[in-house]
């Protein structure tokens, strides 16, 4: 058995990530890499260990993000019953399309992702009172934690949200990483290998891959709450294929190979998105040319480049480890 | 009404792809703790009937009986849990984890049933680590315990398999073509293996090499384009002319 590093240790090096994201850069651009953090996570759980090539997901980030943003509009709800309710929304689409995704493999399991998100868009687009149209819907407050003992926080303070965030965002990472070792991990990790012989031992993969499909679900759903919260709008643009797409992009550009990968992708999109629309207002061709040359080039990701870089220093030779 | 005296049986099964008649009108039945041996030129529907029975494939018409239940209409990982272990014609062991891994996972099914644990992690399952351990040094694998699957000879990834088919502890074996792709002395061991474990289980085995088959066989079934044409002991099948003539035209 291959001997993997503790949740502890993994959760704790996450921590220290989110903890000096903020003295690097702007907090705002922080707290948009650590909500899309938790996106491009779960995005990795499908993708990655369970072998589900989604281009769906924006479908519960856009449905979290809806369900809270309406929620802290127009009720009182306290800010955990909201995210906690945008998360069980988000995980009850996930299952619907999920139950009928997961019958197909491969490219047609794709198309009935992706077909399944420009429906969720266009019910979205249409139902105006409720999600505003193609206008968004605007004006969702942040409602304050009130914590026994040390009192009121108010979260239209950027630091104390970016804070709220973080600390999900460690959270969800130690959750999925946690998950990702365990029996239904390896379940995962053997279907993806060969879903015909896992199936043959006894598992039912069906379930196995519609209970990552779920959670995944739900996690997207925690991300949709947040970025609807820190822009105080849930765009339209936000549940297109266009943000399936986002994530899909982070996994990749940070490789595969890591759970630390999902996070440097999320890092590095969001970045190098403002960086190039800095230098040019066509900053998405120059954004096109970014992702082919990472493919071409940089199979693994930002992952396989720090490993290159380490086996050039240590004079390493040989195989990379297993995922 | 006399009990059904097969552990395993395809009754009246038809399969048909298309147009094409892959099996017709098959009826073939294993008895208990007994070792059975399928032969066949290529394209006799030796495969084609595991993948019925295991529900890989679903039948055309006829019956697929378990322990004289019907299980024609379960699905693969039902009819395993029900305890018919296989191991495929080419190897399918998963390449990218360790033997260890591999085996593990075949005995978390069979000691937890059809839950799948989401939580505790695999390195805290010391129970299950023991025995899988213990089942690798049985087949001679102990060495390879902590090594990818995929970084060791096609011999050795077919006896990890084996352990694997073994770790989900199967009461009914199906083994296709277990020492295809073997040398010599890999056949020799897998041989001696599975006369060594065939008391243990009703064992199915599709096999092309002769002196396997006859040796270690109680029954042997010789099937010819999708059919049955004959069954006996060694001794019985090497004089019968229908055989000679499957195999030789004669």
């Amino acid at each position: 058995m291959q001997r993997k590093p503790s949740t502890y240790l993994m959760s704790a090096v996450a921590a220290v990530l989110a903890l000096i994201a903020p003295f690097c850069m702007p907090i705002n651009i922080a707290t948009e890499i650590v909500i899309f953090s938790i996106f491009a996570l779960a995005t990795y759980l499908l993708i990655s260990v369970a072998g589900l090539y989604s281009f769906g997901q924006a479908a519960f980030f856009g449905v979290g993000g809806y369900i809270a943003g309406y929620l802290y509009i127009n009720t009182d709800v306290p800010l955990f019953v909201g995210l906690l309710l945008a998360a069980l929304g988000s995980a009850v689409a996930a299952l619907v399309v999920g139950m009928m995704s997961i019958k197909r493999i491969g490219i047609y399991f794709m198309m009935l992702t992706f077909a399944f998100n420009q429906m969720i868009f266009y019910l979205a687009y249409s139902w105006h009172s409720v999600t505003g149209g193609e206008d968004g819907l605007g004006g969702i407050r942040r409602p304050d934690i009130t914590i026994p003992g040390v009192g009121k926080i108010d979260l239209s303070n950027h630091v104390n949200f970016y804070v709220l965030c973080a600390v999900l965002f460690v959270v969800v990472f130690a959750g999925l990483y946690q998950m990702m070792r365990s029996p239904l991990g390896l379940v995962l990790s053997a279907a993806k290998q060969n879903m015909r012989r896992t199936d043959s031992l006894g598992f039912s993969v069906y379930r196995a891959q519609l209970l990552a499909f779920v959670v995944a679900g739900a996690a997207s759903g925690v991300a949709g709450a947040l970025f609807a919260m820190l822009y105080r709008i849930m765009p339209i643009d936000a549940i297109s294929w266009h943000s399936s797409g986002t994530a899909v992009f982070m996994v990749i550009i940070g490789g595969m190979s890591s759970i630390f990968g999902p996070v440097i992708g999320a890092a590095i999109f969001i970045w190098l998105q403002g960086f190039f629309s800095l230098m040019w207002a066509r900053w998405p061709l120059l954004f096109g040319v970014f992702i082919i040359l990472v493919v071409l080039f940089l199979k693994g990701g930002a992952i396989e480049l720090f490993d290159r870089v380490r086996r050039l220093v240590t004079g390493a030779r040989g195989e990379r480890s297993a995922p | 009404m006399t009990a059904n005296p097969y552990a395993f049986e395809a009754r009246n099964v038809t399969k048909k792809f298309g147009a094409n008649m892959v099996i017709e009108d098959l009826s073939i039945g294993f008895e208990p703790g007994m070792l059975h041996s399928i032969l066949g030129p290529n394209g006799a529907g030796k495969t084609t009937l595991f993948n019925l029975l295991t529900r890989d494939l679903p039948v055309t018409s006829g019956e697929i009986l378990l322990n004289g239940n019907t299980v024609t209409k379960l699905k693969p990982h039902q009819i395993a849990r029900r305890g018919v272990g296989r191991s495929y014609q080419i190897s399918s062991v998963y390449l990218d984890l360790t033997f260890q891994e591999n085996v593990w996972l075949a005995a978390y099914r069979a000691a937890h049933g059809g839950r799948i644990g989401w939580w505790r992690r695999v390195e805290h399952y010391d129970g299950l680590r023991a025995q899988a351990s213990q089942l690798l040094a049985k087949l001679g694998l102990e060495q390879y315990e902590h090594t990818l699957a995929r970084s060791v000879s096609y011999g050795d990834q077919r006896l990890l398999e084996i352990a694997v088919t073994l770790a989900t502890r199967p009461e009914i074996l199906l083994l296709d073509e277990p020492t295809a792709g073997l040398s010599q002395r890999e056949t020799e061991r897998v041989k001696t293996f599975i006369a060594s474990i065939k008391s243990a289980y009703t064992i199915v085995m599709i096999e092309h090499k002769m002196n396997v088959v006859m040796e270690i066989s109680d029954r042997i079934h010789v099937m010819n384009r999708g059919a049955l044409i004959a069954a006996g002991t060694a001794a019985e099948i090497s004089q019968n002319q229908a055989v000679h003539a499957a195999y030789f035209g004669l």
